[in-house]
């Protein structure tokens, strides 16, 4: 039928113009961005982090690994990699670290990124292309060599005064159960001989605003043995529903203090809620 | 005396004719190619995953070029009265080049997976589960409870599920499907509503807006859309944001099918507004137009061209990708799929002139 040629003749002019013409790439570097707009070097890959974010992490794995629909949370954007990859345990394989610092062979990012058997879900970045061998030999070689943060990050962070920069949870967030870690980062290096049950608290709020005893939980406070930035509480047993609050004590005798000995110079708290499982 | 396979005919149509009411969805294409809404061949009624009794007697009857005869023992999933199973598998032989790179060439075990849903109040309330189970160790898909109202009219589905935007594609990587973030591989916890009335199809989900990771913050995510479905055509809009502390991200999209003859295409345009990069955001567009070409019975011919602007605020930086796919079902449940992926984007980029080839095998019941 007439309409139907027609129609199908359409659809096809459609389907052509659809797809459209790349870019040519025009003023733009290796990243597709604007040329010197976002630190894309263009410079050649090398075992340290601001060049895997900048020619790997940035380009590739942030088309998914973004914001807040980052797939198992990992935010890949220069921001948030190195606090979410170094030391951190794996959302889908919990007993392994997505970056073992000196350890490839037993970091999940590697695992993901080669295949390997026994990853859950698929090898990474999704539906390819995979990257070369010698590519993530690159990234192996950073973990290789103790995963450092990036210099230029590190020296940002450090020209700032000793602050808390992020802790999961997030202050004010609701959690499903189970809960048993709770991460605080900070900018600079933290004195782990300060690290102790009085300068990092853990306590679970009274269920009624009208009053009620705030019962203290244990949950001992140590450093990240990879990454000295940042302080874990963990507890035996996961958390009882309810609302609990972390404590970080900045001011007063034996304060928490960076390596520095420069104290944090206020109390800092964060408070979270956990919700039973249905 | 009726044959086996006379008899097989009629439990279709009788299973056609019963279940026309019910909702559950087909891969895009063939639901255009059919005129069903998306729900009428799945479990879950915005399509993706197990089969119903319907799509499974559709797939024995009508989607094989030559049907098997097995007498009148008919794969219908049911186990009993109350539960039902299914499967997936697809594993392939795939090629791979990319330039400045060494090719790949590897066999790719890509999915199996399997599917429960127990009907524990006849017609009203159900529980299903999606789990994969390689490559790998398992990997919760969907895991919900559906409630439907009496009239089969509304219903409202908790747990883990897909989110409601557009095309459920097969093809994950698909730009409109990795550009939302919204696609089989992010399912989410929340709770959704669905409505139903005759050619009008809308869902509304309210979900963490974490892809399937714990909650962090107060945020939630929102994702619906509207479609209404014609016998010859179809018209969606979609809409998502996600409230988020990292963020937010907002996305708009329009989709559509259209059958001419043998002939089943498939449209969707979305822009997305997504304010987690580092410089202050981006807006992004991402189109696919689909030709599905049934030229002979259980042979489909699958032509493709997408594009993708990553901003739309900087100039050149567009990428574009075609795909020619040919798809043989030979016999029931078993389908061989055969095709190239051609990428192109800014001659910087080596990663986006990657040009895939693959030989698949897809079986299912």
């Amino acid at each position: 039928m007439a309409w139907i040629r027609q129609t199908r003749r359409l659809a096809l002019l459609g389907l052509l113009a659809s797809a459209g013409c790349a870019g040519n790439g025009q003023g733009l570097d290796q990243n597709g961005r604007p040329v010197g707009s976002d630190g894309g070097s263009g410079a050649a890959l090398t075992a340290d982090l601001q060049s895997i974010q900048d020619n790997i992490f940035t380009p590739i794995c942030t088309r998914c690994h973004i914001g807040a629909s980052a797939p198992e949370g990992l935010r890949l954007d220069a921001a948030d990699s190195f606090d979410l990859l170094v030391g951190i345990s794996s959302a889908e394989e919990p007993n392994v670290l997505r970056v073992a610092p000196g350890d490839p062979d037993n970091s999940y990012l590697i695992r993901k990124l080669e295949g390997s058997s026994g990853i859950v879900g698929v090898q990474m970045p999704f539906g390819g292309p995979y990257l070369p061998q010698a590519t993530i030999d690159v990234i192996r070689q950073w973990i290789t060599n103790g995963a450092q943060k990036p210099q230029s990050l590190a020296a940002t962070l450090q020209s700032r005064a000793f602050a808390v920069t992020g802790t999961s949870p997030m202050d004010g967030a609701t959690l499903m159960q189970p809960v048993t870690q709770m991460l605080v980062g900070f900018n600079h290096d933290v004195d782990a001989t300060l690290v102790n049950e009085t300068t990092v608290k853990l306590e679970r709020l009274p269920e009624s605003t009208a009053g009620g005893e705030v019962i203290t939980v244990t949950a001992p406070a140590r450093l990240v043995a990879s990454n000295a930035a940042v302080i874990v509480l963990a507890t035996r047993t996961p958390l009882a529903a309810g609302t609990y609050r972390v404590s970080l004590r900045g001011t007063g005798a034996a304060a928490l203090a960076d390596t520095n000995a420069a104290s944090l110079g206020l109390d800092y708290s964060f408070a979270f809620t956990v919700t039973a499982a249905p | 005396m009726i044959s086996a396979r006379s008899r097989l005919r009629w439990v279709a149509v009788g299973l056609i004719l019963s279940l026309a009411h019910q909702q559950a969805s087909a891969e895009p294409y063939l639901a255009v190619q059919t005129g069903f809404k998306c729900g009428q061949c799945h479990v879950n009624p915005t399509g993706g995953g197990m089969r119903t009794a319907f799509g499974d007697v559709f797939a024995q009857t009508m989607l094989p070029a030559k049907h098997l005869d097995t007498g009148a023992d008919t794969w219908a999933g049911e186990i009993n009265r109350f539960l039902a199973v299914g499967g997936d598998l697809r594993a392939a032989a795939q090629f791979e080049k990319t330039p400045g790179t060494a090719s790949v060439d590897e066999f790719s075990l890509e999915q199996a997976r399997v599917y429960a849903n127990a009907t524990v109040i006849p017609n009203r309330l159900s529980v299903y589960v999606d789990e994969q189970v390689a490559p790998g160790g398992a990997l919760n898909r969907e895991a919900y409870g559906t409630y439907w109202s009496a009239g089969h009219d509304w219903y409202v589905k908790g747990g883990q599920m897909y989110l409601p935007f557009g095309l459920r594609l097969q093809d994950q990587s698909a730009f409109i499907q990795t550009a939302s973030g919204i696609n089989m591989t992010t399912p989410d916890q929340g709770v959704e509503f669905g409505w139903e009335h005759r050619s009008w199809d809308a869902q509304l989900t309210v979900s963490n807006g974490t892809a399937g990771g714990p909650e962090t913050d107060h945020g939630k995510q929102y994702s619906g859309q509207l479609i209404y479905v014609e016998p010859l055509w179809r018209l969606g809009i979609g809409a998502n944001f996600n409230d988020a502390a990292a963020d937010n991200k907002s996305a708009v999209a329009l989709f559509g099918g259209l059958k001419t003859g043998p002939v089943a295409w498939l449209a969707q345009g979305e822009l997305i507004d997504d304010k987690s990069f580092p410089d202050g955001g981006r807006r992004m567009l991402a189109t696919l137009v689909e030709g599905n070409w049934l030229f002979a019975r259980g042979n489909n011919l699958k032509v493709t061209g997408e594009f993708f602007d990553p901003d739309r605020k900087v100039a050149n930086d567009a990428q574009t990708r075609w795909s020619v796919v040919y798809e043989l079902t030979p016999i029931q449940f078993v389908q061989l799929r055969a095709g190239a992926r051609f990428s192109d984007g800014i001659p910087q980029d080596d990663a986006e002139h990657e040009k895939f080839y693959f030989v698949e095998l897809h079986g299912f019941f």
